[in-house]
């Protein structure tokens, strides 16, 4: 890479903490933020639980003023730039405004608000919407709320490659600076809890415990596992170029040291499963890294507790890392937070950070019964000491695409 | 890092024409795609006009056929890119899918078929919703399946800055090519016919009863459209050794954000005027180089004053020299698609040294004075064309396009 990039900031608001200490400390305690939902009435469904944050307002890090038509997704992730500029010890005139980029993974972000305009439409007769609740429906409006709170002029783009949302907001913002286009970006996910996403993805049988006897419980790697519970999150970090952070001699949580992205055009299903293109991209994102494959302290799965993905990771894993797979403890946080969609990926990078921090990798909980088919060291239950140089991240969607992420130590 | 990239390939369909030829000969003729929209009830509305794609059979573009169920939006784009590969001749048997990627913008993905969603909940309840259409609306589907149609595994992606989302995803993809991540790219924007779109703008009272008119003094706003705009994009080392059929050069882009208010833009057009600089920087040249300007010229009164404050802010007396054109004009605002397609009417008008005109202008507005092409094409060289997009949100771009020369 001929520009290093490096983390100077992280921000997290979750179901396990709605700060970064919080958040690290419920994630290495093995804390599950998944209960029984309180946002919208899900009783009449088969899977009742997510991965709710019960203790956020938004006035208290955005102010009272103007935020009565912005939508939860909007206030989530606007609330964790604030934070993650303030972790950096940044402002809009640190580089000056034009130079501060916010690019956020959303793709589900403003359905909810998109349906309840058209459905408001189709009840009340389309004369009466209410046009205050339009700029609501553009699928960029999270990433532009977020511009306006943190006076960011200098870009503002959204990712919308579904699950793989978060990780590739963190791969465009790096390109960019990589390409001198900027001098430092706010780059993450978010996933705000709605109603509409929860009902598709329920209707779609994809949730944990949607089929009748089904426990509802998200155990990635377990056999006991039937799909996913869904969870919110904001996750973002503000990343700069290595020589402008030792300028303005600020905190270095870790460095970017590698990415790739490729896609599968085959449809994966439990009887078809191919690793060629998630074993190219980790082996694109290595060689980006410089690094080899025993250097990887740590991977953090994207596995989310559905019956093919955590095979088809697991064995993407083994393909790539061969007889080193054993020795790598791969853990899925969403184990705890439940598949945060947008968010995950940068979760899984927040988590990645605080783990080369603090030496401590963050346990898969819920983990009892073995699958022979996910046979990998996933740090069962417990959290664990460990040095930790090498992170590398994945984002596998089921929509193909496929991302992965190297985090590396700095020195 | 200094890799330049070129345009080889162009697929367009668009309510005044679907294919590159046909599309070019309209827009250069002054052609309107406007119509009475048809596909729901408009008669709670004040307007009823949009700009719709004709003659569309998907079947027509796919080797899939209609197996595979997916979103007009994906139908829009995978035809679109279907199209710009046959243009660029490359042949799909010697692209190495490996290094092929697809890098796409949209306003609002796949809002059809959310809003049949909505439709069948609201009219049967919510039981009677098929779970399938749940997996189709997510506007990552585009991307998917285009990458999936041709078979393509490199980085697959999509960028909904609603507006200005083509101009968005065809920097990106150049980005990937200079970087090393891809060889080549599909990149553009796409947009179905969004009802949701239409009860919103007409909501703010800015849908043109009529026509299109953009910086006309008596202009009232803009139309709704649809369409795709797909453009083949390489490095001009692997054009050259196939001996390709280059449009142009891409030369650079600029974005920026207003960070001022989510739907109305910056009086100043602070914004815009940035991402115009920011443009003429990266791509390492001076005002006066320009000639041409694709306009945002949407047809409403604050964009178009706003826009041609801006261009006189960065171009000075250089402004009055420039030939502008909206060709919203003529096929309405076709959202996520509007700067992919425009990035097309550019690279045609440096390849056949024709400018499309702006048409329905009537009466001069002192506020807008410059030479917007006025109802008839012009022929003219075009060495270099920029290509604005603004956006919900204050996201601006600009795109820079130069003739290649060697």
């Amino acid at each position: 890479m001929n520009n290093r990039l490096v983390i100077t900031g992280i921000s997290v608001l979750s179901s396990i903490g709605v700060n970064k200490d919080e958040f690290w400390t419920n994630l290495t305690n093995g804390a599950s933020g998944i209960k029984d939902i309180t946002l919208f009435d899900a009783s009449k469904y088969n899977s009742k639980k997510a991965g709710e944050i019960t203790d956020f307002d938004a006035k208290e890090y955005l102010g009272k003023r103007g935020i009565r038509h912005i939508d939860r997704t909007s206030l989530l992730v606007s609330s964790a730039a604030k934070l993650a500029m303030e972790d950096a010890n940044i402002t809009h005139e640190t580089y000056g405004a034009d130079e501060l980029g916010i690019v956020i993974g959303s793709t589900y972000g403003s359905i909810d608000s998109i349906s309840s305009f058209d459905l408001e439409g189709l009840k009340e007769g389309p004369t009466f919407v209410n046009p205050m609740e339009f700029p609501n429906t553009v699928l960029n409006a999270p990433a532009s709320r977020v511009s306006i709170f943190c006076n960011a002029t200098g870009l503002n783009s959204t990712i919308s490659t579904g699950t793989a949302s978060g990780l590739d907001a963190i791969i465009y913002a790096s390109d960019f600076l990589r390409l001198g286009r900027g001098k430092a970006v706010v780059a993450g996910g978010v996933h705000g809890l709605t109603p509409d996403v929860f009902w598709g993805a329920y209707r779609s049988g994809i949730l944990s415990g949607s089929r009748n006897g089904d426990i509802e419980i998200s155990a990635p790697f377990d056999k006991r596992r039937n799909g996913f519970v869904i969870g919110e999150a904001a996750a973002l970090l503000v990343i700069e170029r290595l020589e402008d952070a030792l300028e303005r001699n600020t905190k270095i949580y870790a460095e970017i040291k590698g990415y790739g992205c490729t896609f599968n055009p085959d449809k994966v299903s439990r009887d078809h499963i191919d690793t060629t293109q998630g074993a190219r991209c980790i082996s694109i994102a290595m060689k980006d890294a410089g690094i080899n494959a025993e250097d990887i302290s740590y991977i953090s799965a994207c596995a989310n507790s559905s019956i093919t993905g955590d095979i088809m990771e697991a064995r993407i894993i083994k393909d790539y890392f061969g007889d080193n797979a054993d020795k790598i403890p791969v853990s899925a946080i969403k184990s705890m937070t439940g598949e945060c969609l947008d968010a995950s990926g940068s979760l899984q990078c927040v988590a990645g950070v605080l783990a080369i921090n603090n030496g401590i990798i963050p346990p898969t909980i819920n983990y009892q019964e073995k699958d022979e088919e996910c046979n990998l060291d996933c740090v069962p239950n417990n959290s664990r000491e460990s040095k930790v140089n090498n992170v590398l991240i994945n984002s596998f969607s089921d929509t193909g695409n496929i991302s992965a992420v190297i985090i590396s130590k700095y020195s | 890092m200094d890799k330049r990239i070129v345009i080889t390939g162009l697929g367009v369909i668009s309510p005044i024409g679907n294919q590159k030829n046909l599309f070019w000969e309209a827009l250069i003729s002054g052609t309107s795609g406007v119509s009475e929209v048809t596909s729901f009830d408009t008669s709670p509305f004040k307007v009823h006009r949009g700009c719709t794609v004709k003659d569309f059979n998907y079947d027509d573009y796919t080797k899939n056929g209609s197996s595979r169920q997916i979103g007009k939006g994906s139908q829009f784009a995978v035809a679109a890119a279907k199209l710009a590969i046959e243009d660029s001749n490359i042949g799909l048997n010697n692209i190495d899918p490996e290094r092929a990627g697809v890098s796409i913008g949209t306003t609002a993905g796949e809002i059809q078929i959310l809003e049949k969603v909505n439709h069948i909940r609201h009219e049967n309840g919510e039981d009677s919703v098929d779970p399938d259409l749940f997996l189709m609306h997510p506007c990552v589907n585009m991307p998917s399946n285009i990458s999936i149609e041709f078979g393509f595994k490199g980085p697959s992606t999509i960028i909904p800055t609603a507006c200005a989302a083509g101009n968005y995803a065809i920097g990106y993809a150049c980005d990937l090519i200079k970087l090393g991540r891809a060889d080549i790219m599909l990149a553009g924007g796409s947009d179905p016919f969004s009802k949701v779109a239409f009860v919103g703008f007409s909501r703010l009272n800015a849908i043109a009863p009529d026509i299109c008119q953009p910086f006309d003094k008596n202009r009232k706003g803009l139309l709704v459209g649809e369409g795709a705009g797909m453009l083949v994009l390489e490095s001009l080392k692997g054009a050259l050794a196939r001996n390709a059929n280059i449009y142009a050069e891409i030369l650079g882009y600029g974005l920026s954000c207003d960070g001022y208010h989510i739907t109305i833009p910056h009086p100043e057009g602070n914004g815009v005027t940035s991402a115009m600089k920011k443009a003429l920087i990266n791509a390492k040249i001076r005002p006066e180089d320009v000639q041409y300007i694709s306009a945002h010229g949407t047809g409403t009164v604050a964009n178009d004053k706003a826009e041609t404050i801006s261009i006189k802010k960065v171009f000075g007396e250089h402004a009055k020299n420039l030939a502008i054109s909206s060709i919203k004009s003529m096929l309405g605002h076709t959202m996520g698609a509007a700067s992919a397609i425009e990035a097309i009417a550019c690279a045609l008008a440096i390849k056949e040294g024709v400018v499309p005109p702006t048409i329905n202008y009537e009466t001069k507005d002192p506020e807008c004075d410059l030479d917007f092409v006025p109802n008839v094409k012009r022929e003219m060289q075009v060495d270099i064309a920029m290509n604005n997009a603004y956006a919900f949100g204050g996201n601006n771009s600009s795109l820079i396009l130069k003739k290649f020369t060697g």
